[in-house]
């Protein structure tokens, strides 16, 4: 049973909905250029991506170019920086915006991971299986990259002397979720995944060197392995494809993509019907998306998704059209995300953000109205001249705050609509 | 014209007037006795309770880590048996003294090998999972207290989270105040007590019990002079946070930091040995600090992680996840000691020791020996630990 459409042409509302969820909101001309439309064609078009480029970021004029940094440390704050500016400027924001959710799933940290090509391969593969045709084929992807193997140890995961760590997250964070497989298969997974590691990239000198996939044969455990009920000479790729293609990893991975875009606390029964369209799919995450974001579920369910910090920044800068920012403020607001709890490339823990009312607490509430100051009265701020509009703000032509508001300067306007609970969510 | 006290005040007032707020925060608060508070310290990642306190005359124990091992001259011996990693020399002092307590092997029913899982069962303090608030929340919602614990660092964890809200998280003392642009005091207030429905109501009660809290922590954050040196990084700033707090009597009984990443599947002695070497300076300079400021009786420290490591160290010099670990305390209200069994090396569960001690004892001893709380009515049963308290 998939999920039923959503029939109806779209409402300025609709359009504001659509936008905030998918393009992390919108100016109040972008937003009524998709009023009218039918629900099918506006996912259709905002999930189809062109191919990504050959250079280091996707847009052109992302003044950031990880390579160029003169340390370890500043080639990470250039990988931030670059990211925040696609996702604030990018002309294709649902890409960036599921490459964010994806980090948050297939975790790796720049504490562990401190290699720039590694790190701009990691984003590379988010960004191209974003909305792919196969889980299974972004899940491998990931597991043999350089980053994922570095950052859970698998290139440390030799035959007889196995770590566990890639293997046990595979299931428990990535693929199946906990309670569906056994402390047997994390033991069984790992043998199946000795032997996979990468070469070049290592230490600190090296952090600008291109490290590379190895297997190395000598290093694997080619005996016999049951995994998650089926047993032979499993390979590395047997257990990634095995895991990637069970059953729950379907409701899984569903769950996850109804947390970014529906609900912070999802309706199961939605979540079954976009898993039993994954299931049906093959795992085509594209089609799993496109009828998600085309369905009634989506456009019944507003303002039940708290913008996380990275989503809240992303939503000032563009629902202000996009102003330009200096590179030295970007860098700043990258490290602002970190305070309100979400440093871009690095979660707390390998579970990624948790999300929801996860994100809120006192100094983070504290850090979003520092910030919203600055970008709109602060001495630094960009000019705004004009009131981005209450549809654009919050989502709603006509909403309560408009007492609240009136009479004052467009900017001020805009900072309280900022700090308003009906802003921080989408 | 309204100034910022004012406006604060009058934030208080709306907070107190405006409905839909939790229902024991509604509720008169019950007077909270003592003055005593507990800082919680989190070991993030499975920190080796093997590699923490040594078990230095156990040839198993050398058998299972010929790599990570600590050898037996580096230990800072304690007992004919135990000793502390050596990055723990810091904390020697408050041994000698009878200020610190290790209990052994600490666990609970089915172990969980899963980080995630595991944190959630010493933050719920339920191993079935079953509970959705934590320990700690469970406490402010018997004292309808929100304010009554804090965490100091960025992110809330599952422990401080009550029935339909969460307390609060403090980054850094310094900077928790609200600073409103000027002229925007009134059009602010107009536009948080605006009625709100689902999420948005929760982030609006959130945003005025922010202003009740800031309001608080600054009334008070001044009286604080720093009474020892503390090393440089985030943990021991945190620590400072906590003995501000503390010696600006702003009122939390439980203060709760977290330390890691303990998660060492390779290359452990370089990492872990640091990062007990950052818990040990900290540690041992907050509680000096709290000594000069004629406070030291008056708060203990209690620790733990998610889950020890297995015995036996892999093939990358480090260890993968196991069951069963050592607690630590600290304090002049401590019963200075080794409390507990060690495990026995030999008699393993699937590579890893079996725990004797569950954890939700010790923190019975927290809740009613140290608080004075009715610890059954927060754990949801008897349970009894060793005599970790003086």
């Amino acid at each position: 049973m998939s999920l039923s459409p959503y029939s109806k042409p779209l409402s300025a509302e609709d359009a504001a909905h659509f936008l905030r969820r998918t393009a992390f909101g919108a100016t109040d001309a972008q937003i009524r250029a998709l009023a009218g439309k039918d629900a099918r064609e506006v996912a259709r078009a905002a999930l189809n991506f062109p191919a990504l480029g050959a250079g280091p970021q996707p847009t052109p004029g992302n003044p950031f170019d990880p390579q160029s940094g003169a340390t370890p440390g500043a080639m990470i704050q250039l990988t931030r920086a670059g990211w925040l500016y696609e996702l604030a400027y990018s002309p294709t924001p649902l890409r960036e915006k599921l490459a964010l959710v994806w980090s948050g799933h297939f975790v790796v940290g720049t504490d562990k991971v401190r290699n720039g090509p590694a790190l701009a391969e990691y984003l590379r593969l988010l960004r191209t299986h974003a909305a792919g045709r196969s889980f299974a084929a972004f899940a491998l992807d990931i597991a043999r990259s350089p980053a994922m193997l570095r950052y859970l140890d698998n290139d440390q995961n030799k035959k007889g002397k196995p770590n566990e760590n890639f293997s046990r997250e595979l299931l428990e964070l990535f693929t199946t979720g906990i309670g569906h497989y056994t402390e047997d298969d994390v033991r069984e997974g790992a043998r199946a995944l000795s032997g996979w590691g990468f070469e070049g990239g290592r230490g600190n000198q090296n952090y600008l060197e291109t490290p590379r996939f190895t297997f190395t044969p000598r290093q694997h455990d080619d005996g016999r392995k049951t995994y998650l009920g089926q047993s032979g000479n499993l390979t590395g790729e047997d257990v990634v494809r095995l895991a990637a293609t069970h059953p729950q990893t379907a409701t899984f991975v569903a769950r996850r993509l109804h947390r970014a875009f529906v609900a912070d606390t999802p309706d199961e029964g939605a979540v079954t019907g976009s898993a039993e369209t994954f299931r049906r799919t093959g795992g085509d995450l594209g089609a799993v998306l496109e009828e998600l974001l085309s369905s009634a579920a989506f456009y019944g369910s507003r303002q039940a998704v708290i913008r996380g910090p990275v989503e809240y920044l992303a939503a000032a800068l563009r629902t202000l059209g996009q102003p330009r920012l200096d590179p030295k403020q970007l860098v700043t607001l990258t490290q602002t995300a970190g305070r309100m709890g979400q440093l871009l490339l690095q979660p707390d823990t390998v579970k990624g953000w948790d999300g929801g009312r996860e994100w809120i607490n006192d100094s983070a509430l504290l850090t979003r109205m520092n910030v919203a100051a600055s970008l709109t009265v602060g001495k630094a701020a960009p000019e705004v001249t004009q009131w981005p509009g209450e549809l654009a703000l919050l989502g709603s032509e006509r909403t309560l705050l408009r007492p609240a508001m009136a009479g004052l300067k467009p900017a001020q306007r805009t900072y309280l609509a900022f700090i308003s609970p009906e802003f921080q969510l989408a | 014209m309204t100034t910022r006290r004012d406006f604060l005040k009058l934030s208080a007032l709306a907070v107190a007037a405006t409905t839909g707020m939790p229902g024991f925060l509604a509720r008169a608060a019950t007077q909270a006795t003592g003055d005593r508070t507990l800082v919680v310290i989190q070991l993030t990642g499975g920190n080796d309770g093997l590699n923490t306190l040594v078990p230095y005359s156990n040839g198993a124990y050398y058998a299972a880590r010929p790599t990570i091992a600590v050898p037996k001259k580096d230990v800072l011996t304690l007992t004919p048996d135990l000793g502390m990693h050596p990055s723990l020399r810091p904390l020697a002092g408050l041994w000698d003294k009878g200020q610190l307590a290790w209990i052994e092997n600490v666990g609970y029913p089915d172990p969980n090998r899963s980080h995630f899982a595991s944190m959630a069962i010493w933050h719920t303090a339920d191993p079935a999972q079953a509970q959705a608030d934590g320990w700690i929340g469970r406490v402010a919602e018997k004292l309808g207290d929100p304010f009554c614990a804090s965490n100091v660092g960025g992110t809330t964890p599952l422990a401080l989270r009550a029935d339909t809200f969460s307390l609060p998280s403090i980054e850094s003392v310094a900077n928790f105040g609200v600073k409103l642009p000027a002229g925007l005091e009134d059009a602010f207030g107009a536009m948080l007590a605006a009625p709100r429905g689902g999420e948005a109501d929760y982030l609006g009660r959130a945003t005025r019990q922010m202003l009740k809290n800031t309001a608080r922590v600054q009334k008070n954050a001044k009286k604080y002079r720093e009474g020892a040196t503390y090393p440089e990084g985030r943990f021991a700033a945190q620590l400072r946070d906590a003995a501000r707090l503390i010696a600006a009597g702003v009122g939390q009984r439980i203060l709760y930091v977290s330390h890691g990443n303990y998660d060492t599947h390779a290359g452990q002695r370089g990492e872990q040995d640091g990062l007990l070497g950052d818990l040990a300076a900290g540690l041992a300079a907050f509680h000096a600090d709290l000594e000069a400021q004629g406070l030291a009786q008056k708060v203990v420290v209690m620790g733990f992680s998610e889950f020890g490591r297995r015995v036996a160290e892999n093939a990358s010099a480090g260890t993968d996840h196991g069951q069963g670990s050592v607690m630590f305390a600290l304090g002049h209200g401590v019963k200075g000691g080794v409390h507990g069994d060690s495990p026995d090396l030999e008699n393993l569960s699937l590579g890893d020791i079996r725990y004797k001690q569950d954890f939700r004892g010790v923190y019975a001893g927290a809740l009613g020996g140290w608080l004075g709380l009715d610890a059954r009515s927060v754990l949801g049963g008897e349970f009894k630990g060793p005599q970790w308290l003086a």
